[in-house]
């Protein structure tokens, strides 16, 4: 993906190899660096109950990633996404306890469940676009719960799948802290392929296809093919991201896998920002984290006791206010108000915009 | 043999009649206008041979071989590229990767390897990053390679959505309106890029105009098409002086 440098940093390109560099300036190269400092350090500086909620960022990070690519990106949307984490979670949950079948089976396993899923559920949008596909990709939602929900009574485990701690070359990761690690690391490669994909032909053909497929057509990209890949790579990743889960909470239960959850994975790509990665990242730290502030304000007022009763449906409210608000006044997302700053303070005392930036 | 041939094309949309026997005939390296008064079929008879519609009746060749009903990606990699009246870029996306994007057929990375950004990609991605290059030059569009095209002037937008079609390293080229919304200045840089085109290339091309000037000075031939039908064919002198020309432009002398 070609990008402007920022105006006025200073950094002059001198090949167009310095274009492909994910990281230019001596700003950024700092900043990465600090950035992963910060999060190396994290776990061993807070409590357990922000380890696990990092935790769940890194996990969040991944599906909406994932759903980045194939709705902000490629312009595809979906409302199977938690289907497809349940499709990860329960193919899961069955190999290990039906075969006893180690993580190097699962994982692999799941993304293959997940991309056959993308291929079937992808198959409509050649022909339905918007509301018409987001429906169609809602059958692949119940259509696994029920299969989940099928399995769990049929072999009575009617209160969910135990799923014990995966092992990797005789290490047993259990402890909050490598799951840390584990998890960090899959987002941290997530966010990389997906970059990659971005900056090479299938990324440029999504965002064609996205903003208008005749003319992309005509330029010799086959929608078909585009389209279907899109979805086998969202669903192929976020099924990976559901069998982790599955490890990390050690249990895979239908009830995790509500309509509820594909709202939230929608609401952080509208909220992060459609269309950017690092909308996404944002979207997913967002989303996870809100719940937990609404929490925590409620607690804080005087009262707190009666409120007690009232916190889930306080929740739901807020984050529907959120949504609107997002919708309403900064469809760019968290990722356009970060631009904004930052474009601020990098052409201050000047207030002028790049050429063809939009400020 | 001519470069392409269109023949007997038809195309109705329910009742109603747009292209009645259209038949066209491009010599290799020519530059053939199509004409018309608004609503003549000039762009379905662009949409007809690159496959966005498919016509009636009638055949389209390309180069010999029969492209009539193919899709438009196989039509684009035959080699025929097309721009787009009103540019259809990717607002989005660079100049840069606008390009890129009209280069797509010619990548021969695949997803996996895309995903590891391997070697192979790197290399492929650097040496089709030159070749765009090298069409921003030719269009002279140096300043605004990284800027977002939806913020970009129209002209430039054009003159991007241009560079576009010629990035395919097309063999031939249909232009659909390429000097609309241009201003006098930039008109002139398009006659220099079109001859340039011609002779430095040697593409045929099928350019849709109503900028009577410009065709009159440029086009080695063209045809005039009037409700769906061809009213006129022959060098600009011939034509433009076709009374039954004038006739469709611009009414019949009382």
């Amino acid at each position: 993906m070609s990008k402007p440098l920022p105006s006025a940093s200073g950094h002059f390109r001198r090949s167009y190899a310095d274009e492909f560099r994910l990281i230019e300036t001596r700003l950024a190269k700092t900043s990465a660096a600090a950035f992963a400092l910060v999060l190396l350090v994290f776990p061993f500086a807070v409590s357990p109950f922000y380890v696990d909620l990092a935790t769940q960022v890194f996990l969040a990070a991944i599906g909406a990633l994932a759903l980045m690519l194939l709705t902000g990106i490629a312009g595809q949307i979906s409302l199977g996404h938690a289907g497809l984490l349940a499709a990860g979670a329960f193919t899961t949950g069955i190999l290990y306890k039906e075969f006893g079948a180690p993580f190097w089976v699962t994982l692999p396993s799941a993304a293959l469940a997940g991309a056959l899923l993308g291929v079937v559920f992808g198959l409509p949008s050649l022909r339905l676009r918007g509301l018409y596909l987001a429906v169609s990709t809602l059958a692949l939602h119940f259509l696994v719960v029920y299969l989940g929900g099928e399995y769990e009574t049929r072999r009575g485990f009617s209160t969910g799948i135990l799923v014990d701690p995966p092992v990797v070359f005789g290490y047993e990761i259990y402890a909050p802290r490598v799951w840390y690690f584990v998890l960090l690391a899959a987002a941290a490669l997530t966010l990389l392929i997906c970059i990659n994909l971005m900056r090479s032909r299938s990324g440029r053909a999504w965002r064609a296809i996205h903003s208008n497929e005749t003319v992309a057509e005509a330029l010799g990209i086959g929608i078909a093919r585009y389209k279907l890949l899109a979805f086998v790579i969202t669903s192929a990743i976020t099924a990976m991201a559901g069998a982790l889960f599955a490890y990390y909470r050690g249990f895979v239960s239908i009830e995790a896998f509500s309509l509820y959850l594909t709202i939230q994975y929608v609401a952080m790509i509208i909220i992060g920002g459609m269309g950017s990665l690092l909308g996404a990242l944002l979207g997913a730290l967002f989303v996870t984290l809100f719940p937990y502030v609404i929490e925590g304000a409620m607690a804080a007022l005087p009262g707190a006791d009666r409120l007690a009763g009232s916190v889930f449906a306080v929740n739901y409210a807020a984050f529907g206010i959120v949504m609107i608000l997002f919708l309403v006044f900064e469809p760019q997302g968290l990722v356009g108000i970060w631009r904004r700053v930052r474009n601020y303070f990098l052409l201050w005392p000047f207030r002028q915009t790049a050429l063809g930036e939009r400020p | 043999m001519a470069e392409l041939e269109v023949s007997g094309l038809v195309l109705r949309f329910g009742g109603l009649t747009v292209l009645e026997n259209v038949s066209l005939s491009v010599e290799p390296g020519e530059l053939f206008a199509l004409i018309g008064p608004n609503g003549a079929g000039k762009t379905s008879v662009f949409n007809c041979i690159s496959g966005i519609y498919r016509p009636s009746q009638g055949r389209v060749r390309f180069r010999g071989r029969d492209i009539t009903g193919l899709p438009p990606h196989a039509i684009a990699r035959a080699g025929l590229a097309r721009t787009f009246q009103h540019g259809e870029l990717f607002r989005d996306m660079s100049v840069v990767d606008n390009l890129l994007t009209g280069r797509h057929a010619r990548f021969t990375t695949g997803p996996l390897a895309e995903a590891l950004f391997l070697p192979s990609v790197r290399r492929q991605e650097l040496e089709h990053r030159e070749a765009v290059e090298r069409i921003i030059e030719f269009v002279e569009l140096e300043r605004y390679r990284h800027a977002p095209v939806g913020g970009l002037p129209f002209g430039i937008q054009k003159l991007a959505g241009f560079a576009r079609a010629l990035a395919m390293e097309p063999k031939f080229l249909l232009l659909d309106e390429p000097s609309a919304g241009l201003n006098r200045d930039e008109r002139e840089d398009l006659a220099r890029f079109l001859l340039r085109i011609k002779h430095e290339l040697g593409l045929a091309m099928i350019w849709i105009e109503h900028d009577m000037q410009m065709v009159a000075d440029l086009a080695d031939r063209l045809q005039v098409l009037d409700y769906g039908r061809t009213i006129a064919l022959g060098t600009p002198g011939e034509v433009l002086n076709d009374p039954a020309v004038i006739n469709a432009y611009l009414g019949v002398a009382e």
